[in-house]
């Protein structure tokens, strides 16, 4: 049905990655939390794994599944991508606790989490790449940074995200203007470090990590990305708004206890709450 | 998302070349272009995806859309030169199979 006559180096690629497990440790891991996203998820796995195999580098994906009741998980396990691990959670525990399982089961040296709308597109992956390697430990998408360029946000969104901003940088020592942005990337190392403390499984998840990046003295920047709303956005402003406020109270009240400096999540302990479907590599 | 849209030199069909994000926002737009080729009288459309690097559900579900009408017209509906990520989603979501697809080189 299909006339082949171009160079296929992208796609070929592609293929290799799609069918050849991994026999080392990968360079990147890309992180996907997923909760209900028949709909959306498969065409952002698709372009994912086009431009990161393009790259060269031996990477993995892994989708975190959080408690779906729709056939997200059905549909990801059915592609037959060889180096994508799905994890898969029994009940819907926030977005937040998606995150944190996956990026601790990550193998990479260096971890993106990215939403699974496609949002912020993957081909923005090597511009916050750049800025880990100039010697930051997060770098942080950002829709509000000079130069980012944002499509279709609703008001409320924009209203939502202008307050919180204001809010967060005038009540925290956090300095990134959009903490929210769901493209967000780390090392190895500041991000079991941080995911490992992680006490909020929520929205406001993304301001926790970045409240503890800034409280253990990590380098964080900002990256100004394209974004591009989704519809079929999960967020309701109003609702999330009042969760936020109230998580940042919980967030410096966890501080005051000094509920942050020992791990909360040591290793292994969200493996036994979740069942795994995934590749072995061979290390 | 920009559509041109151009009459075939070889077989008279009508090309829809579209360039950038095909997602739910552009839909209207690419339903538009659409009806307007077959208001033109031709029930044979090519769909130029050479420079669209991403397409969502709802785009693939607008693809198939046109592909049936097209087809209970007595026409069809090609999808020419997908770009490798939009190349991809098409065998993820096994629509390569369902659709005809033309790639040219150049």
């Amino acid at each position: 049905m299909e006339e082949a006559v171009m160079n296929d180096t992208k796609l070929s690629s592609y293929r290799e990655w799609a069918a050849t497990p991994l026999t080392g440790s990968p360079r990147y891991s890309v992180v996907i939390p997923a909760y209900n996203e028949e709909w959306r998820i498969v065409p952002t796995i698709g372009a994912i794994a086009t431009h990161m195999s393009a790259l060269g580098e031996p990477w993995e994906l892994i989708v975190a599944d959080d408690g779906s009741s729709d056939s997200t998980v059905e549909l990801v396990d059915d592609l037959g991508l060889v180096n994508l691990r799905l994890l898969i959670a029994e009940k819907n525990g926030g977005k937040g606790s998606a995150v944190r399982r996956a990026v601790l089961a990550a193998k990479g040296d260096i971890i993106l989490f990215a939403d699974a709308d496609q949002s912020t597109p993957i081909e923005q992956f090597e511009a916050l790449a750049d800025e880990l390697a100039s010697g930051f430990d997060v770098v942080v998408g950002s829709r509000a940074a000079a130069g980012a360029e944002v499509a279709n946000k609703s008001l409320s969104r924009k209203i939502f995200s202008a307050g919180l901003s204001l809010i967060v940088r005038g009540l925290f020592r956090v300095s990134v203007s959009d903490t929210q942005c769901g493209f967000k990337m780390f090392t190895s190392d500041a991000a079991h470090l941080l995911f490992r403390r992680q006490l909020i499984d929520e929205f406001s998840f993304d301001l926790e990590i970045l409240y503890l990046a800034a409280k253990f003295e990590l380098k964080v920047t900002e990256v100004p990305v394209m974004w591009i709303d989704a519809p079929g956005s999960k967020v309701d402003a109003a609702k999330v708004a009042v969760e936020f406020l109230r998580d940042l109270l919980v967030i410096r009240w966890n501080d005051l206890r000094g509920r942050y400096e020992a791990d909360n999540h040591p290793l292994g302990q969200d493996d036994l709450r979740v069942q795994h479907v995934e590749t072995t590599y061979t290390v | 998302m920009q559509i041109s849209t151009h009459t075939h030199p070889v077989d008279g069909a009508i090309e829809l070349a579209l360039n950038g994000r095909f997602d739910a926002h552009e839909a209207a737009i690419f339903r538009d272009a659409f009806h307007d080729a077959l208001d033109g009288g031709s029930h044979q459309v090519r769909v130029n995806l050479a420079g669209v690097e991403f397409v969502d559900s709802t785009a693939l579900a607008e693809l198939v859309r046109g592909m049936k009408r097209c087809r209970e017209l007595h026409g069809d509906l090609t999808l020419v030169s997908p770009s490798d990520p939009v190349r991809v989603i098409l065998e993820l979501t096994k629509l390569d199979a369902a659709f005809d697809i033309e790639r040219v080189a150049g």
